[in-house]
């Protein structure tokens, strides 16, 4: 009885700290224009202050799950609750915390903008729905909450919407995040046919429904129940799918980069540090579900998107594009490393990556908006998103500037980072996966490598041209002008910097093993080797120290360094590998193509079928018509006017002339005569 | 002796001379008068007729009565006029078409 009562305890303050948000949201959007900003830090502060307490409560203890009949359809009663285990604490705690932060960050940030009730009003509807996607119990329930987060950055990306390409991006993402919503929809479906419940305890528990259901002769057998075994594959590749298009992973990133046109604490927070992760979430949630093939499918697609995206972020010269292309990338690390079956590692580079690449977005949040704001002040045109322009800030904003390098470093996994331990642990989980299998999954630890040297490449690429090299624009002088962005700014920049080093995750900086996320997480079916997890490492550190070096003799010590030519693949990097003109050719110029069409089948048939038959009814209308005023209308007057005439005939009997009435009772009484006598 | 048949064109005669001046009279003065002719040319016709009855004399008696009658009514008939003058201002029975108030 004392564990429901703590159960129910739980599930309330969690329920709790979801609907503050959606308060904010609710309170703002019908508030007052341009304000709502110290509700939403309010309410937003008390729930990660609540998750915090949640977590302090179950963490690593027995999960807590409370739930309420919720409807009936035939005879399978659906429920609706909260599932509070590690996964859900860790997601609603992440999320929560750098909400808070981005909250503090984005009341300078944004200061000025004349919507902002909107934007904190988005905010909240944005952080509502991914707690609540974290903490929900049923597939139908995250279903719902994945497809609102999804519109609340629908919003937010296009937040400045009167901007074309702010509109576009937002719409492109909503489409592209459709197309993962088909799969996922797929999946729930047939999961509800095979096992008629959704929930995810009884589901994928221990000693859940999935364990219990079998294999055998192509057969998926649960029960009585039996279908083709392809129908798992199917549900695999469909919640995948949902996740790919989520966590923008190939051939569904295209959105992500797109979405930079938001405001930038927004990227930080939904599409850097916590909406994206939601696609990683959704796998680790229904991991059972997926068999050898999609999690060897898992495995290529979250390696080759991570391979391609730092293979694009090498040439962008958008700050923020950069960045997107980075977060896709490590996405790509973390579905691999689930592929691989690094579940725990995945977990844990999730959390670190939110944090150093939210720091990575902040700062250079702070770049921009100190730019924008001197860009206004001397009346200069340019782009302040281009790091071109940048150059030589490291001097005048020198905060800014090491918490970006310490972001850095714990993105390409230097040692003492928080992503030393996470990512160098998925590349050996990576290595060891590798070592028993055939010669094309013997890439992929290889590939793994490659893409983490890149990822040196470009970020270091962008540091130095913003901080380091001489602007191409700005003379010394007017750099010199630029300064850091005002406190409030600056100490969230801190606070993230501070959960870029190892030890808030682990006591051994060299170590990822003891760290306290990895504990609590299962790992599957990798064999552990000695070998690789101590020599891998000192090759990831020793090649990243030495592409350091060079990218630093390359950008910073020659003048004019410009990339690599014009090449072939300079230009396939730059242009993102032609995958927005390969879909506009396959898909979108055959959409039109098909609209065309389907206008011309309008216009011309359905559209006369409808003309014709308004013109026959037209036709038939005026016959009725005319029938109506002269056969209908005509009977009814000649009956009138019938009654007409012979009233005015009758009148004249009744004239009141007693002379007139007598002459006639005469001439009655002597027809009468006559009749009578003479006929 | 005068044969009846004299007598019935008389009083024919005087009948539809009588309603001839109902019908057409613009006087209510000459309507009664059309009146008294009809029942002249009524009482004519009792009396012509009474010689059929010497012993009783029921022609005669009744013409007798007859006269009486017509005399209390031309007598009504006249007070009816006056009336009728007081109220409509004038005796022409063609203008006199209403018998309210």
């Amino acid at each position: 009885m004392a564990g429901l009562e703590f159960s129910g305890f739980a599930a309330l303050l969690s329920i709790v700290l979801i609907l503050l948000p959606l308060l904010s949201f609710i309170i703002i959007i019908f508030g007052k224009k341009g304000g709502g900003g110290n509700l939403a830090l309010a309410n937003i502060s008390i729930a990660f202050i609540l998750s915090i307490y949640l977590v302090s409560l179950i963490w690593n203890k027995a999960p807590v799950h409370y739930q309420l009949n919720w409807f009936l359809i035939g005879e399978i009663q659906f429920t609706a609750g909260v599932l509070l285990n590690n996964l859900s604490l860790l997601m609603i705690s992440l999320v929560s915390g750098i909400s808070v932060l981005v909250h503090i960050y984005s009341r300078s940030y944004m200061k000025n903008d004349p919507n902002i009730h909107r934007y904190w009003a988005y905010l909240g509807l944005f952080c509502f729905s991914m707690l609540a996607l974290s903490i929900s119990d049923n597939l139908l329930l995250i279903y719902l909450f994945w497809e609102l987060v999804g519109f609340s950055s629908f919003l937010l990306i296009g937040f400045w919407f009167t901007k074309h390409e702010a509109s576009q991006a937002a719409k492109k993402a909503f489409v592209m995040n459709r197309i993962g919503d088909i799969g996922f929809l797929l999946g729930i479906m047939i999961i509800f046919s095979q096992f008629h419940t959704l929930d995810i305890s009884i589901l994928f528990g221990e000693d859940g429904l999935f364990n219990a259901s079998v294999i055998k002769d192509n057969l998926w057998i649960f029960g009585t129940q039996q279908i083709s075994e392809i129908w798992l594959t199917i549900a695999g590749i469909g919640f995948f799918m949902g996740a790919m298009a989520k966590s923008a992973q190939f051939p569904l990133h295209t959105w992500l980069p797109d979405a930079m046109e938001g405001p930038t604490s927004v990227s930080s927070l939904i599409h850097a540090a916590t909406m994206v992760a939601a696609g990683v979430f959704l796998i680790a949630r229904v991991y059972p579900v997926f068999d050898p093939f999609v999690l060897n499918m898992m495995v290529f697609i979250g390696a080759i998107t991570a391979f391609m995206a730092a293979t694009i972020a090498l040439t962008q010269n958008n700050i923020k594009r950069i960045l997107a292309y980075s977060t896709i990338s490590q996405l790509g690390f973390m579905v691999m490393a689930m592929g691989i079956g690094a579940y725990s590692q995945s977990i844990f580079h999730l959390t670190t990556h939110a944090f150093f690449k939210c720091l990575l977005f902040l700062a250079a949040g702070s770049i921009i908006h100190q730019l924008h704001h001197y860009r206004d002040k001397i009346g200069l045109d340019f782009d302040y998103q281009d790091i071109r322009m940048m150059g030589g800030l490291r001097k005048s904003m020198p905060l800014t500037f090491w918490a970006m390098c310490l972001a850095s470093a714990a993105l390409i996994g230097l040692p003492f980072t928080s992503a030393y331990l996470s990512k160098d642990a998925i590349i050996v989980s990576a290595f060891e996966w590798a070592e028993n299998r055939n010669a094309l999954s013997q890439i992929l630890p290889y590939l793994m490598v490659l893409t983490s040297w890149l990822t040196v490449f470009y970020i270091s690429r962008l540091l130095f041209k913003v901080f380091f090299v001489k602007s191409n624009l700005l003379s010394l002088e007017q750099v010199q002008e630029i300064k850091d962005p005002s406190k409030k700014m600056t100490y969230v920049l801190v606070v993230l910097a501070f959960f870029c080093l190892f030890l808030v995750f682990s006591v051994n900086p060299f170590s990822s093993e003891n760290s306290w996320i990895m504990n609590v997480f299962p790992s599957f079916n990798i064999q552990k080797n000695e070998l690789f997890h101590s020599i891998i490492p000192i090759i990831l550190t020793f090649g990243t120290l030495v592409l350091i070096v060079l990218s630093y003799s390359l950008y910073v010590k020659r003048d004019n360094f410009n990339g690599f030519g014009k090449g072939i693949f300079y230009r396939f990097s730059k242009r993102e590998w032609y995958l927005n003109e390969l879909y506009s050719l396959v898909f979108i110029a055959n959409v039109e193509k098909l609209s065309k069409i389907s206008y011309w089948f309008d216009q011309k048939v359905i559209d006369a079928l409808v003309l014709k038959s308004a013109f026959l009814v037209r036709l038939l209308s005026l016959i009725s018509s005319w029938i109506d005023k002269n056969l209908i209308d005509g009977l009814v007057n000649a009956t009138g006017s019938l009654a007409k005439l012979i009233g005015r005939l009758a009148k004249k009997t009744q004239s009141g002339k007693l002379q007139q009435y007598l002459t006639t009772m005469l001439l009655l009484l002597i027809s009468f005569f006559i009749l009578t006598y003479f006929l | 002796m005068i044969p009846l048949s004299h007598f019935l064109i008389i009083g024919a005669c005087l009948f539809s001379i009588g309603l001839y001046a109902v019908l057409t009279k613009k006087n209510a003065i000459q309507v009664l008068i059309g009146i008294e002719f009809m029942i002249n040319a009524a009482i004519l016709n009792f009396v012509a007729f009474g010689k059929y009855d010497k012993i009783n004399g029921g022609g005669q008696m009744f013409a007798l009565f007859a006269i009486v009658l017509a005399a209390a009514g031309v007598a009504v008939a006249l007070a009816i006029i006056l009336n009728v003058y007081k109220h409509f201002k004038t005796i022409d029975p063609s203008k006199i078409d209403n018998l309210r108030n």
